[in-house]
């Protein structure tokens, strides 16, 4: 798997390419507890952009269900945005997709957390 | 139609080596590519259940996988290893209405392979736990 991470203004953006699986979750994990641990201040809205994610396994789901706890502790919006239909249908089968807001791209992921902060 | 079997020890470095197995199979048998992904994820589940819960100290399980594609569009996945005794089927489901703080972060991969698979069942043959997954690939 490939993870780039992008750190605009308005959000950040995780992008994983390939598969989120049981070799490719802690490293996934890591990247992600980096961005809130940081020096300075958690980012307000992080966002999973799964345009280029093709496989999630329930290591995945783990990872993502950690890093949207780190979310919440550090008080910043999460949300997952963009996934293909058979990962998708991960997300749907358990549960998840009603714990961790799903978006169809970017736009609406980043006006919903937006929408969402006081 | 079409047959293949391959054997690994359960050791997590073999998860790479099954996705191929899993790959080839599916290019072998000219199966359409999204198809795989159910399979992919129960290989992945079940294999790491092996290699995580499924060994007595000192020894590593032996773990065979069978694939097997009939003509009437279902393929059939069976995983095998020689451990101790276990039932992956009897571990109870987990609580999926529950939510972001309660959510159990374990236990999801079993339950995701009996949704996603048609039929799973599980049998203790000899030494061997033997765990069988069918699905129809027509839509």
């Amino acid at each position: 798997m490939n993870l780039r991470i992008e750190a605009l203004p308005e959000a950040t953006y995780v992008i994983p390419e390939g598969r989120l699986d049981f070799d490719a979750a802690p490293g996934f994990q890591q990247s992600v507890e980096r961005i809130f641990s940081a020096a300075g201040k958690a980012p307000a809205v992080v966002i999973i952009d799964g345009t280029g994610l093709e496989y999630v396994s329930s290591a995945g789901l783990r990872a993502v269900l950690l890093a949207a706890r780190a979310a919440q502790r550090a008080g910043s919006a999460f949300a997952l945005c963009a996934l293909q239909p058979a990962v998708r249908e991960v997300f749907d089968l358990s549960g998840f997709s009603r714990i961790i807001a799903v978006h169809a791209d970017r736009a609406a992921a980043l006006a919903q957390a937006q929408q969402g902060r006081p | 139609m079409i047959a293949r079997r391959t054997a690994v020890p359960a050791d997590r470095g073999q998860l790479a080596v099954l996705n191929q197995f899993l790959r080839e199979f599916w290019a072998a048998a000219a199966l359409a590519p999204p198809g795989m992904q159910p399979f992919a994820l129960a290989l992945e589940e079940i294999f790491m259940n092996i290699v995580m819960h499924g060994s007595e100290p000192g020894r590593t399980p032996c773990v065979e996988v069978f694939l097997d594609g009939d003509a009437a569009e279902s393929v059939t996945m069976t995983v095998e290893d020689d451990g101790p005794q276990f039932d992956p089927l009897s571990l109870p489901p987990p609580d999926i209405s529950v939510g972001l703080d309660q959510r159990p972060v374990g236990g999801l991969g079993v339950f995701l392979v009996r949704q996603m698979m048609d039929t799973v069942s599980y049998q203790r043959v000899g030494a061997r736990n033997q765990l069988r997954m069918i699905k129809s690939l027509a839509s």
